[in-house]
């Protein structure tokens, strides 16, 4: 349909136009997706291979041994077990604290309650940058939970909460209030009209917070970095594969850090090819509401 | 005489009961509970550490040890050629990465609308970056541009165009560009989005008088389609330099903010001293608090200024 519209009022001028500009978009989208290309191709190549260089971005000889050796010997099996761990972890808290704090945000009379909100939105904005890394960390020694994951989980989830909750919060304007008083009138409490009749409506804000957090969570590289400086066994993926591109002896190694990038960047992209609209519907969301 | 005493003392021991079973009645307390994981971590994650930056700014700390230098700190802070160096990179880098992602971005979302076969492939493809972590992609990217088996001096080589390799991470003259190439790849697609979303909102209608005045895409662009998106446009832009002065992570793994310094910013300047860099160095966290203030000055004075001048842009049109 759309294309009969436009077929009907373009000129034959804007029709080779219309080619320039797709010949120019083709370009673009080639040069956008040629890294990730190259380094998944280059994942299935020799060391050998991938030490010498060359213009060809196909393999010439393809092999999986890389994978196993970055599973097996450079501790990948173990990264992505905790990017798995720090991505769902975030996940989880963001849904949890974003649904009930935007419930309680849209529906909720209290004094203060434009003062708090306040104070989330200033926190968007205000940012002393890489220097607040410290403070946590040293509060996470105190606390022994230095050496977890689940400190960068907590600080993770608590950096992108405001975004998450501003976006409950405007979701529940598209919820009619009735639903609420009806709800109450039934006999259920306040967490019960929340949890039973509210939850279930949220589905397609939480699935765009879900996606959201997850990506947050699976691609956060610094604090991670930060609190596991001393710490092997806890790094994610992205830690890792990267500690191994500026520690020495791993320098030559181009071919299992080619085989850890690709186990990084395999996993979200395969989500984001199956959700890519609600992705981006969400991102366009959270930027222009926040 | 002790029965009346009783009664008189249980009224407002009633009424406060009642008070309470009506708040709870309200969902008062089911509220706080609800409420206070994300206002606790906001106190925890995002307000103590704001204050607690005051806390060593006139000391000298190393994370174990720390003394009062007074205004040490601040003299410091004045004298060091490498911090303000970093403060001009952090403008070069901002504002080459606005002026090339900014124009970019828009003329895609323009194309975008264009519906050209394959546009919704396109802007799969145009935003996939985003969602890839900016530590994996700024690593794939020194493969590319790695000076001796990076495939774009073999490609270059190969075409004729260089002689010998380039060492496009290692020179001081090209490091900047590499840093910014990255910056691009990995956001124009975002800012894509949003002028879309943006575009979207502006009636096709505007469009159809305007072709049949006879405007041709030009004219329309500049007359139509930049005016309208004017709002629009100016909160992206804000959006864009404020996180383009944040940025440091992909620098940290792209060249740790070298050669010779060339693309150190102020964050990345600052991180180095809150945790001590690579060459072992130990951390000066008294001396990076007072830069940090510095720095989140810079950012808030560039963001009043731009602030201002849109808005005296917006009475002159």
């Amino acid at each position: 349909m759309k294309k009969t519209r436009n077929a009907a009022v373009l000129s034959k001028g804007s029709k080779a136009a219309r080619f320039v500009i797709f010949l120019f978009m083709v370009v673009a989208a080639l040069l956008t997706i040629y890294p990730v290309v190259y380094v998944v191709l280059g994942a299935f190549k020799a060391n050998g291979e991938l030490l010498i260089g060359g213009t060809s971005i196909f393999p010439k000889e393809w092999i999986f041994v890389n994978f196993i050796e970055a599973w097996n010997e450079a501790n990948f099996a173990v990264y992505t077990m905790n990017s798995i761990y720090l991505a769902v972890g975030v996940m989880i808290l963001s849904l949890v604290i974003s649904s009930m704090a935007g419930y309680v945000f849209a529906r909720k009379q209290f004094p203060g309650k434009e003062l708090i909100y306040g104070v989330f939105v200033a926190f968007m904005f205000i940012n002393v940058g890489s220097v607040t890394l410290r403070p946590l960390f040293e509060l996470a020694i105190k606390l022994h939970m230095n050496t977890s994951l689940f400190s960068v989980i907590l600080i993770s989830a608590g950096g992108g909460q405001a975004t998450y909750i501003f976006l409950v919060r405007a979701y529940m304007k598209t919820v009619p209030k009735e639903l609420d008083e009806a709800a109450r009138i039934d006999g259920c409490t306040f967490f019960q009209t929340f949890a039973r009749v509210i939850l279930p409506l949220l589905k397609p804000i939480l699935a765009t917070i879900a996606l959201l957090s997850f990506r947050g969570g699976w691609n956060e590289y610094i604090l991670p970095l930060v609190f596991t400086m001393t710490n092997q066994a806890k790094r994610p993926l992205t830690v890792g594969v990267t500690m191994l591109k500026n520690s020495g002896d791993g320098a030559a190694a181009w071919n299992i850090m080619f085989a850890g990038a690709t186990i990084s960047i395999i996993p979200i992209l395969l989500i984001y090819v199956f959700t890519s609209r609600q992705f981006i519907q969400g991102l366009t969301a959270g930027a222009v509401k926040g | 005489m002790k029965e009346n005493l009783n009664k008189a003392l249980e009224k407002p021991g009633i009424s406060v009961w009642q008070k309470v079973k009506k708040a709870n009645n309200r969902g008062d307390f089911a509220s706080v509970f609800m409420l206070a994981p994300a206002v606790i971590l906001l106190i925890v994650v995002s307000v103590y550490p704001f204050i607690w930056v005051f806390r060593y700014v006139c000391y000298e700390y190393n994370g174990i040890t720390s003394y009062f230098t007074g205004t040490h700190n601040l003299v410091r802070a004045f004298h060091d050629l490498t911090f303000w160096k970093s403060v001009v990179h952090t403008f070069e880098y901002a504002g080459l990465k606005i002026v090339f992602i900014i124009p970019f971005a828009l003329l895609m979302a323009v194309f975008m609308k264009q519906k050209i076969t394959g546009s919704e492939l396109f802007r799969g493809i145009y935003f996939m970056p985003t969602i890839i972590s900016a530590a994996i992609s700024s690593m794939v990217f020194a493969f590319i541009f790695a000076s001796y088996n990076g495939i774009l001096n073999a490609v270059l080589r190969f075409a004729g165009l260089i002689d010998k390799n380039v060492n496009w991470l290692g020179d001081t003259k090209t490091a900047m560009w590499v840093v910014l190439i990255v910056a691009i790849w990995g956001g124009f697609g975002n800012y894509m989005i949003y002028f879309m979303s943006g575009l979207s909102s502006i009636s096709d209608d505007v469009y159809e008088s305007a072709r049949i005045d006879g405007a041709n895409g030009i004219q329309t662009f500049f007359r139509i389609t930049l005016p309208l998106l004017s709002p629009m446009l100016k909160v992206i832009l804000m959006l864009a330099i404020t996180g383009a002065f944040k940025d440091y992570e992909a620098i940290m793994v792209l060249t740790q903010g070298g050669p010779n310094n060339r693309t150190q910013v102020m964050f990345l300047y600052i991180y180095q001293l809150i945790f001590g860099s690579q060459t072992g160095s130990s951390p000066q966290i008294g001396y990076a608090t007072v830069l940090s203030l510095i720095a989140s000055l810079i950012v808030g004075l560039v963001t009043a200024i731009y602030l201002f001048v849109s808005r005296k842009l917006d009475n002159v049109v």
